[in-house]
């Protein structure tokens, strides 16, 4: 009698096990809020706010070039000597593995924004032969950048002049789904967390 | 094995472990580079178009973009001993299998 009940209880744990692997879905990062609607709860997520920054070509990228598309932001500098060479090598695979799907976004964000001109990053990204129609390359206004940076992608960007270099930012890759919410972070310096990001953006594809 | 090899040994296996340190983060594993953005090392006919003492002076002091800017950052830090070291490596990479870089060569190379 317990033999049948505890394989019962095994069956069941198993089917449960087996839903989770279906459904795998990703969580909402970032600071949440709750609101009431028509006495219902609801809940906000952390969003990214609208932004305006220049690309490579000189034109506006704001949050109108990305909408219904997921996208991958980073920050970086074109003349940084650590960890910007393995994250593009990395964001590279992503730029290629989804060069034929328009949904899929890359968001390079400068944090040495006065350097790095358009005409700089244009240089850069031609350099690396990618094109602006999946992968912008942008600089702004310093504060705006690492604003953004910090408050929205909750990654850290500034300047310090101990670093070589002179700047400080982490090697994150955020994963942003279609309606700019933050669904992952990961190590853009690492294969694995990048093999990881791209399982992540498959699981966003298929979701509705 | 002779004398020559042995050293020539020596400096290419310390160059692998320096390069790995302070090369490879850009110029990728084996000196293949990555996209036109960091030069390759190998296959570009690298020896015919740089000498020695350019290549110690690229490593020692990188290349300037411009007053706060560098296109190569400068390895101020190493000793002449690893970046003759360095340097005998991506020789050797480059199909010269015999003979060191000196230390004396490197400590010649001034800014």
């Amino acid at each position: 009698m317990f033999n049948r009940f505890s394989l019962w209880v095994l069956m069941c744990l198993s089917l449960v096990w087996v839903s989770c692997e279906q459904e795998k879905s990703l969580p909402y990062l970032g600071p949440k809020e709750t609101k009431e609607v028509n006495g219902k709860i609801d809940t906000i997520y952390h969003q990214i706010p609208d932004f305006k920054f220049l690309n490579q070509d000189s034109a506006w990228v704001s949050q109108k070039d990305l909408e219904g598309k997921i996208y991958v932001a980073d920050f970086f500098f074109t003349s940084c000597p650590t960890i910007c060479p393995k994250m593009k090598t990395q964001m590279l695979r992503i730029y290629q593995r989804y060069l034929n799907n328009p949904n899929i976004q890359l968001l390079s964000h400068s944090i040495d924004p006065t350097y790095d001109q358009p005409h700089v990053l244009k240089a850069y990204a031609n350099r690396m032969e990618v094109d602006a129609k999946k992968w912008n390359f942008v600089t702004g206004k310093k504060e705006d950048i690492y604003k953004i940076g910090q408050k929205s992608y909750m990654v850290s960007a500034q300047e310090d002049p101990n670093e070589s270099g002179g700047f400080v930012h982490s090697g994150a890759f955020i994963l942003v789904d279609k309606h700019r919410h933050v669904r992952g972070i990961y190590d853009g310096t690492k294969e694995p967390e990048v093999n990881q990001l791209i399982e992540d953006i498959e699981i966003l594809l298929h979701e509705k | 094995m002779s004398k020559e090899e042995v050293l020539h040994e020596q400096y290419r296996v310390e160059g692998l472990v320096m390069y790995q340190k302070h090369c490879e983060n850009c110029h990728q594993a084996n000196g293949k580079g990555f996209k036109k953005l960091y030069p390759a090392l190998v296959g570009t006919n690298l020896l015919k178009r740089v000498s020695d003492q350019e290549m110690i002076h690229m490593i020692k002091f990188g290349i300037k973009a411009d007053a706060n800017h560098e296109f190569m950052p400068g390895n101020k830090e190493l000793q002449a001993i690893e970046i003759a070291e360095i340097v005998t490596y991506v020789k050797d990479l480059n199909g010269v299998k015999e003979g060191i870089v000196e230390q004396k060569e490197v400590s010649r190379v001034s800014q």
